[in-house]
């Protein structure tokens, strides 16, 4: 009980960096809440545009903002924010001006242009789908009916026609994004929660005259390292299921569903991963003044690597290679893999299986590596 | 005695493995990171070919022909004729981003929502709408013309379609593209990446002058009493502090530059200034806190990294909207924040044409490390110990 009590008197010491890794998991949980809209039926992607019209209240020109206002989210940007730097920092994804006399050329067959600035990316693309299928219907009629009150008439009829369509997903998959991107970012925060505080307790039962008094002492080495394997994987289930019941204040239904049962277990699973690489530093580590740079390489090098901040589609190649060879990114995998399960069936199942049994075979192989070296350490000693 | 002194205090702050980490080793590191996890993000933002299945009866349909030439106009979207079960099967494989079914009935079937699904729901759109203007335009004509004969109708329908399929496949919007060729957002990392490793020039400073200090070390006790200049050993010491910080940075630009292949443009002096000036603010901000609080030394730095880390933070470290919003919502945070004066003097010489922006931020962090400077002067200056 001594060493428990002793372990939880450190703990407290370094209540602070929990409750930082806590608090930077909490609220990149909260600002992915506002990301997507969750629905299990076709709704059109809407990209951010920005519309400057310099032609005034007249009838064309008020027709192709109102169909952009319906079919693009359209944003006011305040005065003192310049365009270049709404672009550049992607709050819009398009930008149009509209010139003066921009009706009285179209009417006129002048095919007038509309200068544009845009970010080039997918957002862009779709908002000039958009515009562009609106100038060629309303440019079409132009061509071939005479009366501008008739052409609008028909440019808007014909805007109202739509393909059917039919969505197979029944899965809201845009809820389960929200819980993957969570657990993905969790990464992080068990990594450099369990190896730091883990890593300071053990340094501080290492310190030289603590490890001296402790050897002539009547407790047994076996005692000792056994409380500190226990103690260490209540630290670590508590921290793990402190991180679930955050997923489950933030991400309520979607952590509710049989889902939400799979990310616990492979949160759970990559947790003991977590401590045996804990254990392992720590057998490895002595001085305190280093635990935080290896925390921070480790911890941040695992996630930058393995997709924990960035998503796995958007890493380069050669870096998923490298990721193969860590614990993260079979976690991540799992994670990715529950957002898009479509039901829960063997074929399905089989695919997290896989990785999890990896993420195990980890956890073994750091747990024979840190008792080989404290075998090699005591021999030496 | 300043060469003599500048040259020991050199010498503790190269043996400080502490010191030399987080100042020369840790940026390189996270710079490694950003590399490798962003290197990606640009080219995966541009849209790829969308791939969309066909399924029909009539191959000689109207759509189906102005599908194909489609096909040969762009590259956005791609449209392949397949049997039903090859298409589902492509769909449930994500190799296709939809089925348009034309069969009694347009239906377009998509697995989930997107903006390729979205993209591709537009093309069909247009199609229908097309078709949908041909028969308007055939109707027209054909009251217009007044014709019985069956043959002369069919004549109609067929000069109709063409003219309006001529017409279609002619028609180019005219849209004046103004874009701006350095839109690379990630570029905002590796500035507030510089921006770190300035302000981490701080820890430096603060542990060479806390080496001065009397109330802090026993080093600081001896050199209080000793028979030598006060100002030359502080400045001995801060201009050591300063020759390192500007090392590390000199090898934080050439890993970016060489290793990494990051584009910092072309305007050079002008990053140099920035960095000269940037790395000034990291010292003047260390010798700041040393001076000031009459803490230990670990909480000096406690104060310093977490300082360092929040301004990172706001100027878009561990996220790059995070500066626009802070500069959007509240300026004031940003406009006395050092690591964002950096990082914004380094966005507006990407970004920007003209130079203003850059000397504003230039200016501000020359004013700010003025400002700590001579606070600290007139702080190092006041003090004295009857006893310790």
């Amino acid at each position: 009980m001594i060493i428990f009590k002793t372990y939880l008197k450190i703990l407290n010491k370094n209540k602070w960096i929990v409750i930082l890794y806590t608090a930077i998991l909490v609220f990149f949980g909260i600002f992915n809440m506002k990301t997507t809209e969750t629905t299990s039926t076709f709704t059109e992607q809407k990209p951010n545009i920005t519309i400057s019209n310099l032609d005034g209240e007249t009838r064309i020109t008020q027709n192709l903002i109102q169909y952009l206002q319906e079919k693009c989210h359209v944003k006011e940007l305040k005065e003192t924010v310049s365009i270049k730097d709404a672009l550049f920092y992607r709050e819009i994804d398009y930008f149009i001006t509209i010139p003066a006399h921009y009706e009285e050329e179209f009417l006129n067959h002048q095919n007038p242009s509309l200068k544009i600035e845009n970010t080039g990316n997918y957002q862009a693309s779709l908002a000039e789908t958009i515009l562009v299928h609106y100038l060629k219907i309303a440019d079409t009629y132009n061509e071939f009916l005479l009366s501008k009150e008739e052409k609008l008439t028909k440019i808007n009829e014909t805007l109202q026609l739509e393909t059917d369509i039919t969505l197979t997903t029944k899965k809201d998959t845009s809820a389960f994004a929200k819980s993957t991107a969570f657990y993905n970012f969790a990464n992080y925060s068990i990594l450099a929660g369990n190896i730091y505080i883990i890593c300071m307790i053990l340094a501080s039962f290492k310190n030289e005259k603590v490890e001296k008094r402790t050897r002539i002492s009547s407790l047994k080495m076996e005692t000792l390292n056994r409380h500190l394997l226990l103690a260490s994987g209540i630290f670590t289930w508590v921290l793990c299921s402190l991180y679930i019941m955050i997923s489950f204040c933030l991400l309520k239904e979607s952590m509710k569903s049989i889902y939400g049962l799979l990310y616990i277990l492979n949160c759970f699973n990559f947790s003991f991963c977590a401590l045996s690489i804990a254990f392992l530093i720590g057998s490895l580590v002595k001085q305190k003044e280093a635990i935080n740079g290896i925390v921070n390489v480790i911890a941040l090098g695992s996630s930058f690597l393995c997709g924990a901040f960035v998503p796995l589609e958007f890493l380069p190649s050669f870096v998923l290679k490298i990721a193969h060879c860590l614990p993260s990114y079979y976690f991540i995998s799992i994670n990715e893999a529950i957002g898009k399960m479509e039901e829960i069936s063997f074929q399905n199942l089989s695919t997290i299986l896989i990785p999890s049994f990896i993420i195990l075979l980890f956890s073994g192989l750091f747990i024979i590596l840190t008792n080989w070296l404290t075998k090699q350490k005591q021999r030496i000693a | 005695m300043f060469f003599h002194n500048f040259k020991y205090s050199l010498k503790t702050i190269l043996k400080n493995k502490m010191l030399i980490f987080w100042t020369l080793a840790f940026p390189l590191i996270l710079g490694t990171f950003f590399y490798m996890a962003f290197s990606n993000i640009m080219e995966s933002e541009t849209l790829d070919t969308i791939y969309i299945a066909m399924v029909t009866d009539n191959e000689e349909s109207a759509v189906v022909t102005a599908l194909k030439e489609l096909n040969n106009q762009t590259e956005m979207i791609v449209f392949q004729k397949e049997t039903k079960e090859v298409a589902e099967s492509l769909l449930a494989e994500k190799e296709i981003s939809g089925i348009l079914f034309l069969e009694n009935k347009t239906n377009f079937v998509i697995r989930e929502n997107g903006i390729k699904e979205t993209i591709a729901k537009y093309v069909c759109d247009e199609i229908i709408k097309m078709t949908h203007i041909i028969e308007e335009k055939i109707n027209v004509t054909l009251k217009e013309e007044f014709v019985e004969n069956q043959k002369e109708i069919e004549a109609i329908i067929f000069r109709c379609m063409e003219e309006m399929n001529q017409y279609f496949q002619n028609y180019v919007p005219n849209l004046q593209n103004e874009n701006h060729s350095n839109l690379n957002y990630i570029m905002i990392e590796y500035y507030t990446l510089i921006a770190m490793s300035c302000l981490y020039g701080g820890i430096i400073s603060l542990m060479a002058v806390n080496q001065t200090l009397a109330n802090m070390t026993e080093k600081g006790k001896r050199i209080s009493v000793a028979p030598v200049k006060k100002g030359i050993i502080i400045f001995s010491n801060v201009i050591a502090s300063y020759c390192i910080q500007l090392f590390g940075l000199v090898i934080l630009f050439a890993y970016t530059i060489f290793i990494l292949k990051v584009d910092y443009g072309s305007h050079l002096l002008k990053m140099i200034a920035l960095a000269l000036t940037g790395a000034l603010t990291g010292v003047s901000i260390g010798i700041f806190l040393a001076c000031i609080f009459k803490i230990k030394e670990s909480l000096k730095l406690g104060i310093l990294l977490a300082y360092t880390m929040f301004n990172c933070f706001l100027s878009g470290m561990m996220g790059v909207t995070m500066k626009y919003v802070v500069d959007q919502n509240i300026p004031i945070l940003n406009q006395i924040n050092p690591a964002n004066m950096i990082t914004d003097g380094f966005y507006a010489l990407y970004y920007y044409e003209t130079d203003s922006r850059y000397y504003q931020n230039l200016i501000h962090l020359l004013l700010f490390a003025s400002f700590l400077l001579i606070l600290s002067s007139l702080r190092l200056r006041s003090q004295k110990y009857d006893n310790i």
